[in-house]
């Protein structure tokens, strides 16, 4: 559905010193510089499937998205979305396409949902009868029937969202990108978002794109992702490969008998281990250490210590995709 | 073209929907503008005092001119204006993204959304001075020429704003727009004076690659000096050329648009 090849953008940015010496200077001679927005990207998205794009502000996530939408043109490479070039916009690519943007409205602020929806209906020329079941569908499916004929601007943040998702949907695209759909919400409605687009994808099989800063939204929704550094893809696979591949360290926790001795964790730990302890109380002690030396520790601990309970957790993936964006060796 | 009536439809329930909300405003904008048609009939007054003709056209002509400009005005006003005023902060706060990705033509979107409703009542005014100003010309005028003179001032109307969105263009590449802005405002003003008062290379920019004086002059003087084929050919073929050239300004002027930061 999605075929990207070396697609690559550029902008060209003016730099101004600062002061009015710096204004007058950039008034007569004026410097540029090319920001490689995002570099030679190549991947591709499947039917029905949900790709994660993850990275840090401005490392070019948005700027991809919007290449891919035909919003903005590409500096060089190549991109097919359902066998069009979206930055040549024919009419056929954009019946096709959904685009949300969590920090950008697209319905009218001074009017009901329903009038807006009505607008869309015309736009995409969407027939009555399929009109009126796909609306009666995703108000349900989001359960805000009753809001439509309120004013936008009435609404709380949430449900100006899920308004948001019914204008994007209400005419069936086969490919959906959605740029920071849960920006801004409270936890309850993040997961009634989260649990819709599952829901939406496993009804219509779109292709979706999704961005998001916030690490549950990639967890519960992609099986696969893009983890995107300063333009450019440092890697592109399956969630639980990030796991293996970047996360070197893995937690053992272990919760002490009641009234058990306190442990000598200096003499315990301290032999030829590379160890960092994440938290000790009376009762319970978390550790964390190279993947290869977790079979040492949990044997050394369940020799050595009264132990009524012993567990050994992968690393949040957060702090794994959070390293690997920080660390230009890409390994938490 | 059904489906962009349609659409058209629907800016403006929109438009009167939203109108209706803030009323002082509505009676506002009637008031500013009555204001600006009056100061416009006695400036004429006051130079025909001096004067029995003007660019060779009398007093009574130059009225059915002026009011003719009224009108266009309105039209602008009315169906234009507020889109205009919108494109550069869209331009430069990237709004435009949503429009871009919809399965209809962007510049019909941009530029005919918002109907100013506010302003409907002042193109009910406009149209009442027109019909005042045609009722009580003193010579005979033919029904023909006058239906002719109404629908080239809408094709007025229409010169008006392509002329408005060639100068706001730039501001795809240049991000302010606010020099070239001006510049349309002070160029505009030679639209509401008869072409004839103006000589040399100024009259022959005013009606080829600035064409203020097609908007509301030269339909005027089709309807004093008789059917002019190769005068009607003129105003046509020009609103024809800019309406091209537009379009593929803007075509060039998408290609450049780099939306904004999330």
């Amino acid at each position: 559905m999605i075929e990207v090849r070396g697609l690559s953008k550029d902008f060209h940015v003016h730099k101004k010193q600062a002061g009015l010496w710096g204004s007058l200077r950039s008034l007569v001679k004026r410097e540029t510089v090319v920001k490689h927005a995002v570099k030679s990207a190549d991947f591709h998205v499947g039917e029905g499937e949900i790709l994660g794009l993850v990275g840090a502000n401005g490392a070019g996530k948005t700027t991809l998205v919007k290449m891919l939408a035909g919003i903005i043109h590409p500096s060089g490479g190549d991109a097919r979305v359902r066998g069009h070039r979206p930055w040549e916009r024919p009419r056929d690519f954009q019946r096709q396409i959904a685009l949300i943007m969590g920090q950008k409205a697209q319905l009218w602020w001074d009017l009901p949902a329903a009038d807006c929806f009505l607008l869309l209906k015309e736009i995409y020329q969407i027939p009555e009868r399929q009109y009126r079941e796909t609306l009666d569908l995703l108000t349900g499916m989001l359960g805000i029937q009753s809001e439509l004929n309120i004013q936008i601007r009435r609404l709380s943040l949430g449900e100006r969202m899920k308004m948001e998702l019914i204008a994007a949907l209400l005419h069936s695209p086969r490919v959906v990108f959605l740029d920071e759909p849960t920006i801004g919400l409270d936890l309850t409605a993040q997961r009634a978002i989260r649990e819709f687009i599952l829901e939406y994808r496993q009804r219509e099989r779109p292709a979706m794109l999704l961005t998001s800063h916030y690490m549950e939204d990639i967890e519960r929704l992609c099986e696969r992702i893009l983890i995107i550094r300063e333009g450019e893809i440092v890697f592109d696979g399956p969630l639980a490969e990030v796991m293996r591949t970047h996360a070197r360290h893995k937690v053992v926790s272990v919760q002490l008998k009641p009234g058990a001795p306190r442990p000598d964790l200096a003499r315990l730990l301290g032999r030829g281990l590379d160890l960092t302890v994440l938290e000790e109380t009376p009762e319970r002690l978390r550790v964390q250490a190279p993947r290869d030396e977790i079979p040492q520790l949990a044997g050394r601990l369940v020799t050595e210590l009264e132990v009524h309970d012993l567990a050994v957790e992968e690393l949040d993936i957060g702090t794994v995709i959070e390293g690997l964006l920080h660390s230009r060796q890409g390994a938490a | 073209m059904g489906r962009y009536l349609r659409l058209y439809l629907n800016f403006l329930r929109f438009s009167f929907s939203r109108a209706m909300e803030f009323r002082l405003d509505f009676f506002f904008r009637v008031v500013m503008d009555a204001a600006f048609y009056a100061v416009q009939i006695v400036f004429f007054s006051v130079i025909y005092r001096h004067t029995a003709l003007l660019g060779g056209w009398s007093y009574d002509q130059v009225l059915i001119f002026a009011c003719g400009f009224f009108l266009i005005d309105a039209l602008h006003m009315t169906i234009f204006a507020n889109n205009m005023w919108w494109l550069p902060i869209f331009v430069n706060k990237g709004d435009l993204d949503y429009y871009l990705v919809r399965p209809v033509s962007s510049l019909f979107f941009l530029s005919l959304r918002d109907f100013a409703a506010n302003s409907f009542l002042n193109l009910l005014l406009a149209a009442a001075l027109m019909a005042w100003a045609l009722l009580r010309f003193p010579g005979p005028l033919d029904p023909l020429r006058v239906t002719l003179f109404l629908a080239l001032l809408v094709n007025g109307a229409f010169l008006y704003y392509l002329i408005h969105l060639a100068f706001l263009i730039p501001v795809f590449w240049l991000h302010s727009n606010r020099g070239l802005g001006e510049t349309f405002y002070t160029l505009e003003k030679y639209s509401e004076k008869p072409d004839r008062i103006f000589h040399g290379w100024v009259r022959r920019l005013l009606v080829s690659a600035l064409p203020f004086s097609l908007i509301a002059s030269f339909p005027a003087a089709l309807l004093f000096e008789g059917l002019r084929p190769g005068l009607l050919l003129h105003v046509l073929g020009v609103t024809a050329l800019a309406f091209a050239a537009v379009r593929a300004a803007w075509q060039l002027a998408l290609r450049n648009y780099s939306s904004a930061s999330s």
